[in-house]
């Protein structure tokens, strides 16, 4: 019993150093750092210009990218596809599971991760091993211009971020302006038709359909809930957005005409078919499917005038 | 010690209790939902959807295109897992034994998120696709249980290779949610929650012939399941045919289990709880527990469809978390009543 015991507390002891020894490594504590809150309110400690980026998102490759910071982005996710440059950045893993030791051994100096419980593991543990993590939460098309700013920031890259910003805002303030006098569809936003999933109040997909002229029949409930077709029907949407890919076009049109056939959206033919990619990924070609659908909702508004 | 002869009178009155209750349950599911139809509109609006089909309003198409085949698709996945499960208790003589233990329900789910999976890459329609596939998932994991438990009079054996097949199933099917995209994993996550909100025909056509199928050849062996529930080689000695008896319940158990995964999603516990209730009000007759079992299993899966469609309206709950809070706790109570 006794060796057995004696041995063990040896064993603890060496594990115990082994920690300590961890735990006494010296940080990287270079004076260069300075402290950012990120957008959970989270404190993060950043070098003054990160040439090491990870990128855990398609949204976020993509402000990275229209930030001009290509060359600094060293790895991103298998869902970033675009711009076609991105797709050549080394993988590190996907954006629910990214590869924690493939992100390590690419030793960044910033990794940005946008909002999604799946990811607080992979928070915790980068911020255990001292990787600054930035978090971005945006929740409406004027935070995702604000995540934009806020990389420009960390990257030094404001000017670059200024610009976009301001380019971006002009686009927006263009839809809004044509759309401002327009009646006002009802319309119900399919993040998914069976089960029936939909848009919140609180999400930016809301925001967008409002920002493009719309009324969304969902905005009682929070988030992206499983949500009553019955309820859907009986709101007697004007307009339904479908942000799907093309090539399953025909498909999920019969299927729409189908279920919500007594719904005026499908009277009067008013079916929007939307690239996902453009309404989906908060990033900057967000505005580009806020373009897209506010042409669909009120076509007459964009014919030029001669 | 149960009567050697059933009483008619008590079959009919047991049946006719379920069968009530069941209307009734099917009326108050047409009549509630996130949106209210007052009660004095279903008659105009029955007469409406009969006469004038091409022409339906947002009333008709709430009550006979939304709620009803809901309702018809509840009743189907809920009498099949039922009865499903009430085969696999006497069958195996195991108040454990229920579609889940066994592992079908999980090899029809593994199916089913394989066929989501490469739906897209297949030229069917997707529905279409899930259901094959989970059929195909029931019946190869149904096949191997039986294989691996086929020793005669060791129905623990049977029990115990069911529980290893869906312990490494259930870990096929994390493997493969942990590789696909996230709009597919909220899809399965969803689905295998149990889901009875996609009531299409051809899934109510399909459940409906499962169903009728299955009981059609449990009934057939009701008799012998009672005398196997003594004891496999008893049975044998009094004339029944076990091999048989066994293979046939098996296949059609299966068929049921697979049918009603395909269609609703994985809905615990209306398998394992349904057969151990009919058999407290009715006894442990297989001629009466296999039927009323399929009732009791239809007005389960009803009310919890119609709680969670209605308790945080216009949201909805995954039918089977319902099932799941009501069956737990109803089935500790049924361990303490027994002891």
């Amino acid at each position: 019993m006794l060796p057995i015991n004696s041995f063990f507390r040896i064993f603890i002891i060496a594990l115990l150093c082994c920690f300590t020894a961890c735990r006494a490594a010296p940080p990287p504590s270079d004076t260069s750092r300075r402290i950012v809150t990120d957008e959970l309110n989270r404190s993060v400690a950043i070098v003054a210009n990160p040439q090491r980026i990870i990128s855990l998102a398609p949204n976020l490759t993509e402000m990275l990218f229209a930030l001009g910071l290509s060359d600094r982005v060293i790895g991103v996710t298998s869902y970033c596809d675009y711009p076609p440059a991105a797709k050549s950045k080394e993988k590190v893993g996907d954006t629910l599971t990214p590869n924690l030791e493939r992100i390590i051994s690419l030793k960044p100096d910033l990794v940005i991760v946008t909002t999604s419980s799946q990811l607080e593991k992979i928070t915790r543990q980068l911020d255990q091993l001292q990787i600054p993590v930035y978090v971005t939460n945006p929740r409406s098309v004027s935070e995702v211009l604000a995540s934009i700013q806020h990389l420009g920031d960390l990257t030094g890259a404001t000017a670059q971020a200024a610009k976009l910003h301001s380019e971006l805002t002009t686009r927006i303030n263009a839809v809004t302006e044509r759309v401002v006098s327009q009646p006002k569809p009802k319309a119900l936003f399919l993040v998914q038709d069976t089960p029936l999933l939909v848009a919140g109040s609180d999400t930016f997909l809301h925001d967008l359909v409002t920002l493009a002229g719309g009324v969304s029949i969902t905005a009682d409930v929070k988030g992206y809930p499983q949500f009553s077709r019955e309820t859907a029907i009986a709101r007697a949407p004007e307009v339904i957005i479908d942000p799907g890919r093309p090539e399953n076009k025909a498909l999920a049109d019969s299927v729409l005409r189908k279920d919500y056939a007594t719904t005026p959206a499908i009277k009067q033919n008013r079916i929007i078919h939307i690239d996902p990619d453009l309404t989906n990924r908060p990033g900057p070609r967000l505005i580009e499917g806020l373009e897209q659908l506010a042409r669909a909702l009120h076509p007459s508004a964009f014919i030029t005038k001669p | 010690m149960r009567r050697a002869y059933l009483n008619r009178n008590h079959v009919f009155v047991t049946l006719a209790w379920l069968t009530a209750a069941l209307v009734l349950m099917a009326f108050v599911a047409l009549t509630v939902g996130s949106e209210s139809i007052p009660l004095a509109s279903l008659w105009p609006a029955l007469k409406q959807w009969l006469t004038h089909n091409n022409q339906l309003g947002e009333r008709e198409v709430i009550l006979f295109s939304l709620r009803l085949p809901r309702i018809a698709l509840a009743v189907g996945v809920g009498a099949s897992l039922a009865l499903a499960g009430a085969a696999f208790q006497a069958l195996l003589r195991n108040p454990l034994a229920d579609p889940h233990i066994l592992g079908i329900s999980s090899g029809a789910a593994f199916g089913a998120i394989v066929g989501i999976i490469t739906a897209a890459q297949l030229p069917f329609a997707p529905n279409l696709t899930r259901a094959v596939f989970s059929f195909a998932g029931a019946s190869i994991a149904s096949a191997l249980v039986y294989r691996l438990g086929r020793r005669e009079d060791d129905p623990a054996r049977l029990v115990l290779a069911g529980v290893i097949l869906s312990t490494f199933l259930s870990s096929l099917n994390v493997l493969m949610l942990s590789l696909v995209d996230d709009v597919r994993l909220r899809n399965i996550t969803l689905w295998l929650l149990g889901d009875l909100s996609n009531a299409l025909t051809e899934s109510l056509l399909f459940i409906g012939a499962a169903l009728l199928l299955g009981l059609g050849v449990l009934l057939t062996q009701a008799r012998a399941l009672n005398l196997m529930m003594i004891g496999a080689r008893e049975a044998f000695t009094l004339g029944v045919e076990t091999t048989r008896t066994r293979w046939l319940v098996f296949a059609a158990a299966s068929l049921l289990t697979g049918a009603a995964v395909a269609a609703g999603g994985a809905i615990g516990y209306v398998g394992l709880l349904t057969p151990h209730l009919i058999r407290l009000i009715a006894g442990a007759d297989n001629r009466l527990v296999l039927p009323a079992a399929a009732l009791g299993g239809a007005l389960l899966t009803l009310v919890a469809d119609t709680l969670a469609r209605t308790v945080i309206a216009p949201r909805e709950l995954p039918t089977g978390a319902i099932t799941a809070l009501l069956g737990a706790p109803l089935f500790i109570y049924l361990l303490l009543k027994r002891r």
